[in-house]
Order: C-alpha cells, then sequence, then structure tokens
C-alpha cells in the first residue's frame, strides 16, 4: 500500500504571501493542526503547525526552566498577547521547511519519516512535486493496522 | 630584548588576543599557547616541562574544583530557586523591593560560591517571576551579573581573581574579611543605588499580576531537601574553617577539597552526574595560563617589566596603586580578568622582590580585576551568560544597552573603590 490509499486529498493551505494572521484565521476556522505554505504554481514551500503559532504567545521561561511544575498561576502571561506588529508579518518568518513524500511512498517508510522528524501530518506530493495530499499519524496507522486484520 | 623573550611575549600576548577575538575557545588559545610556550623554551632553552609544572599554582586550582565540586551537588537540589522563589514572595510583587531582594541573594551566594552557576541558576528563575507578575526582566538580569560581579570580589573564594592573588600573596579568608569586605560594601551599595536610578522607569512600572507570584510555594522548588541540607551543613563548616585556616597552617585548597569529599561521601551522588557540571574548561584554562606565565617568568619577560616599573617608583605609592585599581579595571573590561591577574602576579611580586611594599598593590589589582569586569558584555563570564540567556528571550541585551547601565556601574564602583582605598591606603 502507497501513502496516497490513506491521505486527506482536500488539503487546506495558504499562499507565501499570507501574513501570521492569515495562517492562524485559517487554522482556527478549518479547525486544523497544520498548515501548508504553497507557492503560486501548487508546490509546498513550508509548514506552519498551531505550536509553531503557540510559540509567540508562550513565556519565554517555559523553555529556560526546567521544571515549571510549582508555578500553579502564570500570571500576567495568561492575558498577554502577540503585539499586531508581529501578527503583521509574512508567514516566511515562522514557516519551517516541508517534508514531504511522494504518492507513491510505502506506508512504512512515510511512518518512519514522521517519527524521525516528529511530524503528527505529512505532505503528500505528486511526481512533479505539487501538494495532493496530507497524511496523518492516524491515517498512516489505520492503514497499516488495518493490513493486520488478513493474516 | 632577547629572543627567548620576545618569542614568549609574542605567545602570550598573541594567545590574548585570540581569547579576546573570540575566534577560538579560551581554553583552546590556552592550551595551544601553554604547549608552544613549552616547545619554544625547550629548543631556546629557556623553559623546561619541569619548570612549566612548577609554574601551575595547585592551591589555586584545588579551591576552584573543591568549590565547584560542592556548588554541583548542591545545583541540582533546587536550592537556589527556592530562595529566588523565596524572594520573589517577599516582595509581594514589588520592583523595586524584587529587584534589591534577588540582588542581595545573588550577591551572598556568588561571595561564597562560583557565581557564574549562580547566575545561571538565578537568571531563568528572575525570567520566570518577571514574566508571571508582568515586568521587564531585563534590569533583574543585568543587576544580578553587575551585582554579583562586585560582591565577589569581598571574599578569598568569591571570585577567581581573589584566589589566585590570595594565593600568591599568601592573603587569608579573613584579610578579604578585613581589607576587602569593607570597601566592596560599600562600592555595592553604590553599584545597587546607580543601578535603582537607571531602571528608575523599568522599575516604576505597576506590575500586572502579583497574585500569580504569590501563589508559587517555595517548598516546591525543592526537589532534594535533604541532600541540600547536607551540602549547606558542609559548606557552613568549610566557611568556618576558611576563617582559622591561616591560624591552623592549613591551606584554602585543602580546606575546600576536604569539604568537597565530607559532601561525596554523605551525599554519595552521581558521579558521571556531577563531573559532568564540574567546569573542567575552566580548570584546563587556569592551569594553561599559569604555564604560558611561566614561560615569560623564565624569558626574563617580567623580570623587564619589574625593572620598568621600578623606574616609575618616584611616583607616589598612592597613585602607584590607584592607578593599577584602574588600568586592571581597563583591561579586564576588553579581556578576561584572569590571564590579566596570572601575568601580574609575578610582577607584584618582582616590586616586592626590590623592596617595594607590595600589599597594598595586591589588593589594588583585586578592585581592578574584580570591578573592572563590569565594563563591558565580556567583560565578565557571568555578564555573558544573562547577556546569552536574553538572546533566547524576546528581549536581548545588547551591546549597547549595557554600555548604558554596565559601563556606569564599573565607573562607580572603581571610583568608590580608590577613593576608599586612597582613605584606608595607611591600613592595607
Amino acid at each position: 500500500m502507497t501513502v496516497s490509499s490513506c491521505m486527506k486529498k482536500h488539503v487546506v493551505s495558504i499562499p507565501v504571501t499570507a501574513t501570521i494572521r492569515d495562517a492562524a484565521a485559517v487554522i482556527v476556522n478549518k479547525h486544523i493542526g497544520l498548515l501548508p505554505v504553497v507557492e503560486k504554481n501548487g508546490k509546498p514551500v513550508g509548514v506552519i503547525g498551531i505550536r509553531d503559532l503557540l510559540t509567540l504567545e508562550l513565556p519565554d521561561f517555559v523553555s529556560l526552566v526546567a521544571d515549571v511544575d510549582f508555578v500553579h498561576d502564570f500570571g500576567a502571561v495568561e492575558t498577554t498577547r502577540p503585539s499586531a506588529r508581529t501578527l503583521d508579518k509574512s508567514v516566511k518568518s515562522l514557516m519551517k521547511p516541508p517534508i514531504a513524500v511522494e504518492e507513491d511512498c510505502g506506508l512504512l517508510r512515510a511512518y518512519a519519516l514522521m517519527l524521525q522528524h516528529n511530524l503528527h501530518d505529512m505532505l503528500v506530493v505528486s511526481k512533479d512535486g505539487k501538494l495532493i495530499g496530507v497524511a496523518s499519524r492516524v491515517d498512516i496507522g489505520v492503514a497499516v493496522l488495518s493490513s493486520w486484520e488478513k493474516t | 630584548m632577547t629572543l627567548p623573550a620576545i618569542l614568549a611575549t609574542v605567545i602570550f600576548f598573541g594567545s590574548l588576543i585570540i581569547i579576546f577575538s573570540e575566534k577560538l575557545h579560551r581554553s583552546i588559545t590556552a592550551i595551544a599557547g601553554g604547549a608552544l610556550m613549552v616547545i619554544v623554551g625547550r629548543v631556546l632553552h629557556f623553559y623546561s616541562e619541569e619548570a612549566a609544572l612548577d609554574a601551575i599554582d595547585f592551591n589555586t586550582l584545588g579551591l576552584l574544583l573543591g568549590m565547584m565540586m560542592l556548588v554541583a551537588m548542591l545545583e541540582p537540589t533546587g536550592f537556589f530557586q527556592y530562595l529566588a522563589v523565596l524572594a520573589a514572595r517577599a516582595s509581594r510583587g514589588k520592583p523595586v523591593r524584587l529587584f534589591v531582594l534577588l540582588g542581595i541573594i545573588t550577591t551572598i551566594l556568588s561571595m561564597f560560591l562560583d557565581n557564574v552557576t549562580t547566575v545561571v541558576i538565578i537568571a531563568p528563575v528572575t525570567l520566570l517571576i518577571c514574566e508571571i507578575i508582568g515586568i521587564s526582566a531585563l534590569p533583574f538580569l543585568m543587576s544580578e551579573a553587575l551585582l554579583s560581579n562586585t560582591g565577589g570580589v569581598a571574599t578569598l573564594i568569591g571570585d577567581p581573581p581573589n584566589v589566585l592573588i590570595g594565593s600568591a600573596a599568601g592573603f587569608s579568608f579573613t584579610d578579604f574579611l578585613i581589607h576587602s569586605l569593607p570597601i566592596v560594601l560599600l562600592s555595592w551599595v553604590g553599584a545597587l543605588f546607580l543601578l535603582l536610578h537607571l531602571f528608575k522607569k523599568e522599575l516604576s512600572k505597576r506590575p500586572r499580576s502579583v497574585k500569580a507570584v504569590m501563589r508559587l510555594n517555595p517548598a516546591e522548588t525543592l526537589n532534594e531537601p535533604l541532600v541540600a541540607r547536607r551540602i549547606l551543613i558542609v559548606l557552613a563548616g568549610a566557611i568556618l574553617f576558611f576563617f582559622v585556616h591561616h591560624a591552623l597552617h592549613v591551606s584554602p585548597s585543602l580546606v575546600a577539597l576536604s569539604a568537597a569529599a565530607v559532601a561525596l561521601v554523605w551525599v554519595r551522588p552521581n558521579l558521571d552526574e556531577l563531573f559532568k557540571r564540574i567546569e573542567w574548561s575552566v580548570l584546563i584554562f587556569f592551569a594553561s595560563l599559569f604555564v604560558m606565565v611561566g614561560g615569560l617568568e623564565s624569558a626574563g619577560v617580567l623580570e623587564s617589566v619589574v625593572g620598568l616599573l621600578e623606574r616609575a617608583s618616584s611616583v607616589p605609592p598612592l597613585v602607584f596603586g590607584v592607578g593599577l585599581i584602574w588600568i586592571v579595571a581597563a583591561l579586564s573590561a576588553v579581556v578576561d580578568n584572569v590571564p590579566i591577574t596570572i601575568a601580574l602576579i609575578p610582577v607584584i611580586r618582582g616590586l616586592g622582590a626590590s623592596g617595594m611594599e607590595v600589599d597594598p598593590l595586591w589588593w589594588a589589582l583585586a578592585f581592578g580585576a574584580g570591578f573592572g569586569g563590569s565594563g563591558t558584555i565580556i567583560g565578565a563570564t557571568a555578564n555573558i551568560i544573562v547577556v546569552t540567556l536574553s538572546e533566547r528571550t524576546r528581549h536581548p541585551i545588547t551591546s549597547k544597552l549595557w554600555n548604558k547601565r554596565g559601563l556606569p556601574v564599573m565607573l562607580a564602583t572603581c571610583s568608590i573603590a580608590s577613593i576608599l582605598y586612597a582613605i584606608l591606603y595607611s591600613t592595607f
């Protein structure tokens, strides 16, 4: 089985000209965790995840203090919002390089790549590099496990 | 100047320039410089392996290693965070009060422990406290580095240059408390008031959430209270012995290493983890510098410097001492103060051998090396630590900001120290 057999074919994406604010709005409206950023020709140039957006609001100490269990109230941090200037920056300033597999990629290879790069969703591209689908860990996992019923 | 003297000078100052440029890690530069000095010394017959080993001050290295082991055992217990959270609660979220309390805690800790470790651990918790209260952490981070640099000068074990000077001049722990502590105390108070003035705008902002800081529970920050208690008992015992080490004819390194041994037996930590937290590169840096300066001495360079300084003996000794504070401070602001101190120790010793009264000069060296580091971002390791940490946040500390807030602190502490040095000159 290949990854194209289990991927979602309806992909929500944003153009490379979009802002961080636009990306957040799409993620909220579509209730999704990952947003591919694509060129005019449909080729992915990056991805922006809900985690990347939340990092903008997360306090600095979270990445610097090893154990935050003793902080029962995040106080002022809970009401801090990213500035308008930050939100109006291009998605290019926050997006990460895309990691994608071609449509004929095997399920286990796709899953292994997701594990290695700590991804929850994998972009699937056609032979000419255009974005044609997204496969989640669940999509791939369910497809693999369904073959166990036949053994 | 002879060929050995020229080559030894080139090796030493070449290494200092590379250290200053930060193109190569300072310990790598020092190892390479030390090895080159011995090789050139062997070829030109002015230095040998035996002489290089003799040049290493094992008393300094032992004292540093012993204290590093104690701090490395105390660090994972959460004791430092415990103190910071206590300060936060005691301040009730009032920025000025928090600023003073965190400054006092960092200073007292750095008077007895390695101030780099102190800042490394206190700074992230400071950031946490400031963020949950809703105020800028920059004044707090900068002042922790600046006040710990200043406070560390007060004791024999508070600052690496003091360890070096104490060992070379034979000054005891009590000598530092008598001669250095009063001057440092007043300089520190001056630095604190200056910082409160310089950061007046930031500290006058009203905190947005005081409630959050009152919900922090200090007890929850202590991961291993029993281990913390044991190490603090050993540390207190070591400090008591530091007070009497001179009378007992025991070196400070023996006190520190014995305390570390007692703590190791009592706590029995995971040695692999413990040794990872020891700053071996610092110890190697010191040893390599000793080897390089030993080469300078054997090549006759330091003798020439002593000769030049003797010619300046017409300068009144008080002016000579105050001048030394400022020259060493200026050098320490741009180059690491450890090589400066190690290089000047044989010079002062040489002046002493030629009949000059050098005890006041040792103190001038300590004040200059200790206070000078506050002048620039790269002047002291504690400064580099807070700047590096701030670069991982949304509000990095820039060189421009440091020049506006750190440099005045250096100038103020050096000025206060110079005035008090002049007043107390006859007591040195």
